[in-house]
């Protein structure tokens, strides 16, 4: 079979390197890259800090110019940059999720940019880095963090007279509060559907989904930790004591805005994702560090972030990377980030921060970006995400779904989506133990 | 081809001509049926065989495509997802088809009532929503179902009563069907309403010489008349019964009564898609073609003797 396959994909990337060439020629004044013209990059990025930090590098690099394309949020853009690759026709250079970039690599769309890298980790945290860092070698350069934290409607709260918890179970106390002075308001939600946020609080507990050893991965969704998690929420449900219901539909944002649903805990971007919501009201939140499994531990996981990739599609590495770096790391970049609320990766993005003002959600919130700076520093570093996290993410949604619908066990959603995730990586070929 | 004209057995000269201009006038359709339908269906028939499999060692080795011969069927018979997915879809369709056939047969026998008023301005108004494209048709219908957005959540709540929650439970059904049958009763009774009205308006005539009520016309002559019609719009039906799959979709980040792979067109589309297994989706595509196939001959063998009066 492969004997016939090379030639065939030979004739097809022949074909699309002619393409691309004249697309590419026609894109850039019939100029050849290899006369030192400008040269164009595709870059796939969604989120609204994207364009204003393209336009920055564009502005600054007449000889690299890079066309930006909005192909949707983390799982629609990861999913339509596989079917490109394998079509021959994907961007230069991608957003992708943390979680999701051992996916792309092993479905060859993330490219080796190790030679490109020099001295790179310097300019992240450890914990960061790790999340583009496999086999020692670097699959892309981080742009932002997610380290979770409780974004909280304060107004309310100080209304009912509840304390910000900083543990869970004060968030479970608070949640009983809540709901007794007023039944149709509730702390917080457990949407099922979260798979990110639920690794997040798991993390925290001390979870370890997957892990590698050599050549073999271990898989451990309901380890311990994760079991003990999916209790703590399974308690709240059946008390009633938060709202088990998907997030940012037209019913949740219309709680949100009446006051009936008081926080989220979740990655940094929240802030952002609440101001498109409940722009109105906007002043009357703040942002607390996510409350603790044990008081004084301030260890947090992350939910969501993400890198930028370059392709294995690119005919352009060097640029590519060249402007993957410059997303990462050069302080304009940072700067446009912060502006639409994204928590940049890199320190130097971070120091930045402490001089900017607080996001939109919460302009009276003064100290919000040394709260961030704090809970970054926290971070639980070198957390590894599997192969297949798209399998799992797929799986824990449903079966979460089903478990809240019909309330059977939380925490049988997850040895299920651990079966799953497990029979996967077993069909496509990974030498996997399961704990 | 001197050969042939220097000895002509005329009757396979004329063979030949009749063969030539059939033949030139199918080509382009042939080639588009090529192009379009049987490469596709032979590609994903070939898809069904690959899988991708890890090529290199290594925890992070490149996955490529390989021969998997039947492991891709094999996972598409043991996967209970897929069986449960065709017992909600034969819930949906118990519901879907027979109000979407009733009331369709229902509004095409009132309009050809004789001496109906408002008729025009009644057919159009049953017909607009079937020109409503169907995601937008379901967002307006999912804003009607939550209970802080739908006004008569509101109405409800003033009076006194709780808000119904139809997202929940097994309530899940009629609302996607609900849908369904919303935009679709317009489009099957425009086919039932057209066939009535080529009906010989001296049948009725006659079986009102005979004394028949209204009633008898629309039950002993009307309705069987238009049996082949009701055929087809049952078979439409049927079909578009076994591809759902916009509605739920779409209503799915309302609920969390939808599940990803609620119906077999969307455990096909997360293979694809979500999983990356682009080669199970491609056997679940030939499982779910086929099935459909079955189904539409069985149907079609069944109504044939009494719809279209052969044997």
């Amino acid at each position: 079979m492969m004997r016939r396959t090379v030639p065939v994909m030979a004739t097809l990337s022949a074909v699309a390197l002619a393409l691309t060439a004249c697309s590419s020629g026609a894109g850039s004044g019939g100029a050849d890259p290899d006369d030192g013209g400008p040269i164009t990059l595709d870059y796939w990025a969604w989120g609204t800090a994207q364009q204003p930090m393209v336009d920055a590098w564009n502005a600054a690099n007449p000889d690299i110019q890079v066309k930006r394309t909005d192909a949707g949020g983390g799982t629609d853009s990861s999913a339509k940059l596989v079917t490109a690759t394998r079509a021959g026709n994907a961007p230069d250079v991608a957003i992708v999720e943390y979680n999701t970039l051992p996916a792309m690599i092993v479905a060859g769309v993330a490219g080796d940019i190790s030679e490109h890298a020099d001295g790179l980790d310097d300019e992240f945290a450890p914990g960061v880095w790790s999340q583009v860092t496999f086999d020692s070698a670097t699959y892309g350069v981080p742009q932002d963090a997610g380290p979770q934290a409780l974004t909280y409607n304060k107004a309310r709260l100080d209304e009912l007279g509840i304390e910000v918890p900083a543990t869970w179970d004060e968030f479970a106390e608070a949640a009983e509060k809540v709901h007794e002075a007023d039944p149709d308001t509730y702390l917080t939600t457990f949407a099922p559907a979260e798979f990110g946020g639920f690794a997040g609080y798991a993390q925290q507990a001390g979870a370890e989904w997957w892990s590698v050893d050599g050549d073999t991965w271990t898989v451990d969704i309901d380890d311990d930790a994760s079991v003990a998690v999916a209790d703590y929420w399974q308690d709240l449900i059946d008390r009633d004591l938060v709202l088990a219901e998907p997030m940012l539909t037209p019913e949740w944002n219309a709680k949100v805005n009446e006051g009936e649903v008081l926080s989220w805990p979740a990655g940094l971007w929240a802030a952002g994702v609440l101001y498109g919501v409940a722009e109105e009201s906007a002043g009357d939140w703040a942002m607390a560090p996510l409350p603790q499994w044990e008081e004084g531990d301030p260890a947090v996981g992350f939910q969501g972030g993400s890198a930028v990739v370059v392709t294995t599609s690119t005919e352009h590495p060097e640029a590519a990377a060249e402007f993957a770096r410059w997303m990462g790391t050069a302080d304009e970049a940072s700067a446009a980030q912060i502006e639409q609320g994204q928590y940049p990766a890199s320190l130097a993005g971070q120091e930045l921060t402490l001089a900017s003002d607080p996001p939109l959600l919460m302009p009276q919130q003064e100290d919000y970006w040394e709260t961030a700076a704090e809970i970054t520093r926290a971070t639980i570093p070198e957390i590894s995400w599997g192969p297949n996290v798209n399998v799992a993410s797929s799986a824990f949604q449903d079966a979460m779904s089903t478990a809240v619908t019909d309330g059977t066990p939380l925490r049988d959603a997850l040895t299920e989506t651990e079966a799953e995730v497990v029979d996967d990586m077993r069909t496509t070929g990974f030498e996997v133990t399961q704990k | 081809m001197s050969a042939v004209t220097d000895t002509p057995p005329p009757a396979y000269r004329r063979a030949r001509r009749r063969w030539a201009a059939p033949a030139l006038f199918l080509l382009p359709a042939a080639l588009l049926f090529v192009a379009f339908l049987a490469i596709p269906i032979c590609y994903a028939l070939y898809l069904s065989f690959r899988g991708m499999r890890m090529a290199g060692g290594g925890p992070f080795g490149v996955r490529q495509e390989t021969w998997v011969g039947l492991d891709n069927y094999a996972a598409v018979f043991t996967d209970p997802e897929l069986l449960a997915g065709l017992g909600r879809l034969a819930i949906y369709g118990a519901i879907a088809v027979p109000l979407t056939l009733g009331l369709a047969l229902t509004f095409a026998l009132l309009l050809d009532l004789p001496r109906v008023r408002g008729a025009r301005f009644s057919r159009t108004a049953i017909f607009i929503p079937y020109a409503v494209p169907g995601v937008v048709a379901t967002l307006l219908w999912g804003f009607l179902y939550l209970p802080s957005t739908s006004p008569a959540g509101w109405i409800l709540e003033r009076v006194g009563l709780g808000g119904i929650d139809v997202l929940h439970g097994p309530m899940i059904f009629p609302s996607v069907a609900n849908i369904a049958i919303w935009g679709g009763v317009g489009f099957n009774m425009i086919i039932l309403y057209t066939s009535l009205r080529g009906i010989p308006v001296d049948v009725y005539e006659a079986a009102r010489l005979d004394g028949a009520s209204e009633w008898d016309i629309a039950y002993r002559i009307k309705i069987p008349l238009v049996a082949p019609a009701l055929t087809l719009t049952g078979l439409f039906a049927l079909i578009g019964t076994l591809q759902v799959y916009g509605e739920p979709t779409t209503l799915r980040p309302m609920t969390s009564a939808i599940s990803q792979t609620w119906v077999p067109l969307m455990l096909i589309y997360r293979d694809a898609f979500t999983r990356d297994n682009l080669s199970l989706a491609a056997a679940s595509s030939v499982v779910l073609a086929l099935g459909t196939l079955v189904v539409s001959v069985i149907l079609l063998r069944v109504t044939q003797k009494r719809s279209f009066g052969e044997s």
